[in-house]
């Protein structure tokens, strides 16, 4: 004996570390031959090591002929081999199953109980509708075997049959209900029975009302707490059909909740009175406000801080649940929920902010916010440090300017905190900008504010990993995806809100700068917040501090442009920040504004000239076009002597005028998505004429040259497509700021440098110290602006306690329009007013744009829809009172019926949907249908049992000859196998005919059972109407077919697609068929 | 119900998988490995459960648009649980009750360990038909069937004897049953002892 036991090969498994593949590989050849051993004990063991193998990653499909035959050993512990196997192996295309089902049938009316259960207990992992049907009969009298653990695990398994083949459960039914109504019942076949009612309880809940009295007295007096989880989950989605329930389950609930033990039951007690409706109002008012209360304290105290972790996700999970039905009793514990945000276990963050996002107002908005932001910069700090020490130390005493406070905290969180995953950081960003954008912007107040947040998050996005082919684009894709999120918020606030628009487009400018600055020249620049806020950058050029700055930034980073997209649209902001830079109509035509001029323009077109060559469609025409206009200017520009002491001379009209109006005209607008289909078409355009009569010819000679061609460009859009005057109001949609900016309240000043980088805060500084210079009661911050971290402040610090910031003293502002809501008084207050802005702050009065729509009900489907426009214009023009002409109609029409997507299958889903269609209570007919069901399949089981007797002889013949001619590659025996067995079906079928030449009605009847039964299967899978095309089925019902063909010799009439090629093949191998009918 | 109930070590070698539906081998470990990422990062102190693997992540999200029936189908909760060197994992749908599956782990691994007697990594490495053995006894086709633990082993027992771990292999002993009283304590509340 030289053959590894499943032990030796795990003890060499675990002494070949580091070569383990190549011990793998070794092991697996041995296995593919000890397989195909004679003997059985070898075949088995060679089995169990492919399992174990299998588990580590192995595939093990090609073995799938040798499980069923092991399966068929005698011996018990090889069967136990065999069946594990297949369920661990077999796959929805594994089409050796079908082979298997006279096996299982024998296997399921042996007497030893073990051996029973192993088919029982195998069949739900590999059943199929064909499967279950033809072992239905054979299963349902298990129900009834003697032995508790066979009952209870048959109910399970007939549970799982009625899912892919539904007729199960009237057959079933009954019985398994006399099994639960039965109180002499063994107690676990009784649980095992309430568990699968639960499973299918919320499937089809109307067929258990009647059980419910059983049900009930179970609950009362069962004492096994598994069994009580499942029953009131049970109840709860009973009660909503039959509310007298509620009275009956009200008092034992209740005493469960002061009584039990185990926090699961009580826990599940609660979710269940939730999940019930039980909550809701009805008479009686005053019992279930005790209910209620009782709940949701008790739900109060699992998330509250020292907690079990493991009771605080699951009593968000049970808030997740009210909060669609009670959303008040949520919102009392918003306190201890938004704790839940800065814990440290993912899982719990997650949930909370699941809850939060609902419950996301005006208010406590800016709260919400910062924590998160707090977490994200907390995050990407330590990221750096953790990639680069060295570096991260720098940025540590760097940041010692800031007050010490907030470096103290990030000390403190780099230390506990380790980086957040990117999947997280995306999603957070993902949900900090849903909650801030949410209904146009309804709950933004302070618009600066989100500006600097919209700069931060710029920063801490994960940046995409180098394009790697390995990965699927969807998942290299996500992180550009979500800063080019960011990057639309900053336009989308640049265009829509126009009082902030200045601070927008300063953003935008910071964030070009320091994208700049931080690409290296090796690096492909991979940020997609470029594309948005190079446009931004672009269209509002008259407000950028430095446009010089910016344009040579811009020329910096275009050649290391990965995304041709994104090329594109910085082409087109190049171009406007020159003709805003350059086409001054009014500056005086100086020597030195030509020669800076001449300058520029010489490096555009460097620039741009590499990309007249560029691959991508867009890119390429927009660069060969501005370089030719550039030329010709540059041309012009050279042509204008400048004007001298004596001389005035204009600058060249090309660049004053020309450039410029090209891009001059309509203010941009947000519309509305779908908008674009509702413009009416022209009277005179004939969208069926043909652009050019032969277009087929210039088509066929382009052939060669087909370059990619580039999605509709938004922005191109915008600015090609002149707006039909009669569709469109002239009037600007942006409606104009009713008051001045105003400062707003900065009682969150200190909590925002916890989490917004110094250089965003020091601008804000520096802009409030500039707003305030000439300010008698504004006294400017002198610690700051003589060095900031003086040593004073630190002693300052230090003596005064941790707890007092300097920068948190409140400054006295006069400002009299305000004074009244000023709110701030002592560092106290001001610090309460930090934690819970119990108080509104006054609304900053700031007019977001609604996006533009036009009438008959465009396609509302984006963040926001025709109906909020709609909602807010109503606003805007009650304030504005008389806005010019009424809106075009803005018909609040509803999305036209959601399409529903094609449904998808989750991964390790379970589809139940044909479940629900089945009706339980069918009358008697039914049950004769069944019977004879049953009759016409026990006779087609024989029929098939001969078949497959034969086959299987056939195949062994095959393998010894296999053996015999020394046939050494298994692999291609996987893809030969399949042509073997259809030959071997119909050389088996030949034969049997074969056999019964001496009379032939036998011959006749042999063939033409199993061809009827074939079709009566066809029709009835008709009548299901399959969702799920699974092999098994297809299989067996071609060959059924296949084989009745033989004898019948007319099959292609009735064989669908399918069966028609096996047919043919076995026609195909004719010798032995043709000679089997010359003989009959 | 359940979907799926794993086991694997420290490394993230995989000592047992089940799963209830059929899937392909490779989006098996491309499951495991996932999971493994997520369980080897919690902090001390978490809670035994773990947001969903991008795997499932992305086929539950697609599927948002389906009614809450169809959302039962979906499997939506990860729980785990450690012991030793050891990740116990289920993976189920959210009719199940996530702190009767913390329970249900402990029942599965208080099972083993009364098998196996001190129970520890090795003997699950060289006994793995003894586990889903077990296995079969408290789950069948992803729904519960037994969780009295006199019941399981008898079950287990009754289809064999269990080999005893190989006596020159005891070297990494360690034991799970360390792990087993140190558990959380709410172990023994759901199945009190002497039922």
């Amino acid at each position: 004996m030289f053959e590894k036991s499943l032990y030796d090969l795990i003890r060499g498994l675990r002494n070949h570390k580091g070569n383990e593949k190549e011990y793998i590989q070794s092991c697996l050849k041995e296995c593919r031959s000890e397989i195909r051993s004679q003997d059985m004990d070898v075949k088995a063991t060679a089995l169990l090591k492919l399992v174990y193998l299998e588990m580590v990653g192995h595939d093990m499909s090609w073995a799938s002929f040798h499980v069923l035959e092991v399966m068929s050993s005698q011996k018990y512990h090889q069967k136990r081999v065999g069946y594990l196997a297949a369920v661990q192996s077999f796959r929805p295309d594994t089409d050796v199953l079908m082979m298997a089902t006279n096996l299982l049938k024998k296997d399921l009316s042996v007497a030893t109980p073990t051996v029973i259960s192993l088919p029982i207990a195998a069949l739900p992992h590999i059943v199929t509708p064909s499967l279950a049907m033809s072992l239905l009969g054979d299963l349902l009298p298990r129900l009834s075997h003697s032995h508790a653990a066979i009952r209870k695990k048959t109910v399970v398994t007939l549970y799982r049959m009625a899912l892919v083949y539904p007729e199960t459960l009237r057959a079933a039914w009954p019985k398994i209900k006399e099994r639960l109504m039965d109180g002499d019942e063994d107690p676990s076949v009784t649980a095992a029975i309430v568990n699968v009612v639960c499973e299918l309880g919320w499937r089809r809940p109307h067929d258990f009302l009647p059980l419910a009295p059983r049900l009930f007295e179970l609950l009362v007096d069962g004492g096994n707490n598994w069994m009580a989880i499942k029953l009131i989950k049970l109840f709860a989605t009973l009660t909503p059909l039959e509310p007298r329930l509620v009275r009956k389950l009200l008092p034992p609930l209740t005493n469960l909740i002061r009584t039990t033990p185990a926090m699961s039951l009580l826990y599940e007690c609660i979710n269940g009175i939730i999940q019930g409706g039980i909550l809701g109002e009805g008479e009686d008012f005053s019992a279930r406000e005790e209910v209620a209360s009782l709940c949701v304290s008790k739900l109060r105290g699992m998330v509250s801080v020292n907690s079990d972790p493991n009771l605080k996700y699951v009593a968000l999970l049970a808030f997740n649940r009210i909060v669609v039905t009670h959303p008040f009793l949520v919102a009392q514990q918003e306190d201890v929920i938004l704790e839940c945000i800065d814990s440290e276990d993912i899982t719990i963050r997650i949930k909370a902010l699941d809850l939060v996002q609902g419950m996301v107002s005006s208010d406590n908005l800016v709260s919400i916010v910062s924590r998160l932001m707090r977490q994200l910069k907390a995050s990407s700090a330590a990221l750096s440090q953790r990639q680069n020490g060295l570096e991260g130390q720098d940025h540590e005493t760097d940041s010692s300017d800031e007050g010490i406070a907030d470096s103290r905290w990030r000390r403190k969180t780099q230390e506990s905190t380790p980086p957040l995953p990117d999947d997280y950081t995306v999603d957070v960003i993902g949900r900090i900008l849903r909650m801030c954008s949410q209904d146009n912007y309804a709950n933004m107040v302070d618009f600066d504010w989100y500006i600097d947040v919209l700069t931060q998050l710029v920063r801490v996005a994960p940046t995409p990993r180098a394009r790697d082919p390995d990965l699927d684009a969807s998942k290299s894709r996500t992180p550009g995806d979500i800063s080019e999120k960011i990057g639309n918020e900053i336009r989308n606030v640049a265009v829509k809100v126009k009082a902030i628009r200045a601070a927008a487009v300063r953003a935008a400018e910071l964030v070009i700068a320091r994208m700049s600055s931080e690409v290296s020249l090796s690096r492909t620049m991979v940020s997609g917040a470029l594309k948005p806020v190079a446009w931004v950058v672009g269209e509002y050029a008259l407000q950028l501090l430095s446009p010089d700055d910016t344009l040579r930034h811009l020329l910096d980073l275009a050649p290391r442009i990965a995304d041709p997209e994104v090329l594109a649209t910085c082409l087109q902001a190049i171009l406007k920040l020159l003709a805003h830079v350059a086409g001054d109509n009014r500056a005086l035509w100086t020597p030195e504004r030509k020669s800076t001029v001449a300058l520029q323009m010489a490096r555009i077109i460097h620039v741009l000239e590499p990309f007249a060559l560029h691959p991508y469609l867009e890119v390429q025409e927009r660069a060969v076009e501005f370089i030719e206009l550039l030329k010709l200017t540059a041309e012009a520009a050279a042509g204008q002597p400048p004007s001298t002491d004596e001389v005035q001379q204009d600058p060249p009209l090309l660049l004053t005028q020309a450039i410029p109006s090209l891009f001059a005209g309509w203010e941009l607008n947000s519309v509305a998505p779908g908008t674009q289909q509702n413009v009416p078409l022209p009277d005179d355009l004939d969208l069926d004429e043909p652009i050019h009569p032969n277009l087929d010819g210039l088509l066929a000679q382009a052939d060669s040259l087909m370059l990619p061609t580039q999605g509709e460009d938004e922005f191109e859009v915008y600015y090609n497509q002149k707006p039909p005057p009669t569709s469109m109001s002239s009037e600007p949609a942006i409606n104009r700021l009713l008051d001045a900016p105003e400062e707003v309240s900065s009682s969150y000043q200190h909590a925002e440098e916890s989490y917004l980088d110094p250089d965003i805060v020091a601008r804000r500084k520096a802009e409030r110290m500039e707003r305030y210079r000439d300010d008698p009661f504004y006294i400017p911050d002198s610690a700051r602006s003589g060095g900031a971290s003086t040593p004073i402040h630190n002693i300052l610090q230090k003596e005064n306690g941790p707890d007092l910031d300097i920068d948190s003293i409140p400054i006295m502002q006069l400002d009299l329009d305000r004074l009244s809501l000023s709110g701030r008084g002592t560092p106290a207050a001001e610090k309460q007013q930090q934690q819970q802005p119990a108080k509104p702050k006054p609304r900053q009065r700031i007019v977001v744009a609604a996006d533009e729509t036009l009438g008959f009900g465009g396609s509302g489907s984006g963040l926001s829809t025709p109906r909020t426009a709609a909602a807010y214009d109503s606003e805007t023009n009650s304030i504005n009172n008389n806005n010019g002409q009424p809106r075009k109609s803005k018909t609040a029409t509803a999305a036209a019926g959601a399409s529903k997507r094609p449904k998808q299958q989750s991964l390790l889903q379970v589809d139940s949907s044909h479940l629900g269609d089945l009706s339980l209570d069918g009358g008697g007919g039914d049950a004769l249908a069944h019977e004879r069901q049953q009759r016409e399949e026990a006779e087609m089981a024989q029929a098939l049992r001969e078949v497959q007797r034969l086959r299987l002889e056939m195949q062994r013949a095959n393998e010894r000859i296999q053996v015999a001619q020394g046939v050494p590659a298994e692999g291609v025996v996987v893809a030969a196998k399949k042509k073997k067995k259809t030959r071997k079906m119909g050389a088996g079928a030949g034969k049997k005919e074969g056999a019964g030449t001496g009379a032939g009605s036998g011959a006749v009847e042999g063939g033409e059972g199993p061809d009827t039964e074939g079709v009566v299967k066809a029709k009835k899978k008709k009548k299901k109407a399959p969702t799920t095309g699974d092999g098994g089925g297809g299989s067996g019902e071609g060959e059924a077919a296949g084989v009745g063909g033989e004898g019948e010799a007319a099959p292609a009439a009735k064989a669908k697609k399918k069966k028609a090629r096996r047919v043919v093949k076995l026609d195909d191998d004719g010798d032995a068929a043709a000679a089997a009918e010359g003989q009959s | 119900m359940i979907n799926a109930f794993l086991v694997f070590n420290g490394q993230g070698q995989p000592r047992l998988t089940k799963f209830y539906t059929q899937l392909d081998t490779s989006i098996q470990q491309r499951l495991i490995s996932e999971i493994f990422t997520l369980v080897s990062n919690r902090p001390a102190g978490s809670c035994n459960f773990l947001p969903l693997p991008p795997l499932l992540a992305a086929s539950s999200t697609s599927s948002t648009s389906s009614s809450a029936q169809e959302q039962n189908d979906v499997p939506s909760l990860v729980t785990y649980r450690s012991y030793a060197t050891l990740y116990f994992i289920i993976i189920s749908t959210a009719t199940e009750s996530p702190l009767a599956l913390i329970d249900l782990i402990q029942v599965y691994v208080e099972a083993l360990d009364r098998l196996f007697e001190n129970v520890c990594e090795l003997d699950l490495i060289f006994n793995f038909e003894t586990l889903h053995a077990t296995l079969g006894e408290m789950i069948v086709g992803g729904v519960v069937v037994e969780t009295n633990m006199d019941r399981i082993v008898a079950g287990v027992r009754a289809q064999g004897t269990v080999a005893k771990r190989p006596v020159n292999e005891g070297r990494s002993g360690g034991g799970l049953g360390a792990g087993l009283g140190a558990g959380l304590g709410m172990g023994g509340m759901v199945w009190p002892s002497g039922r």
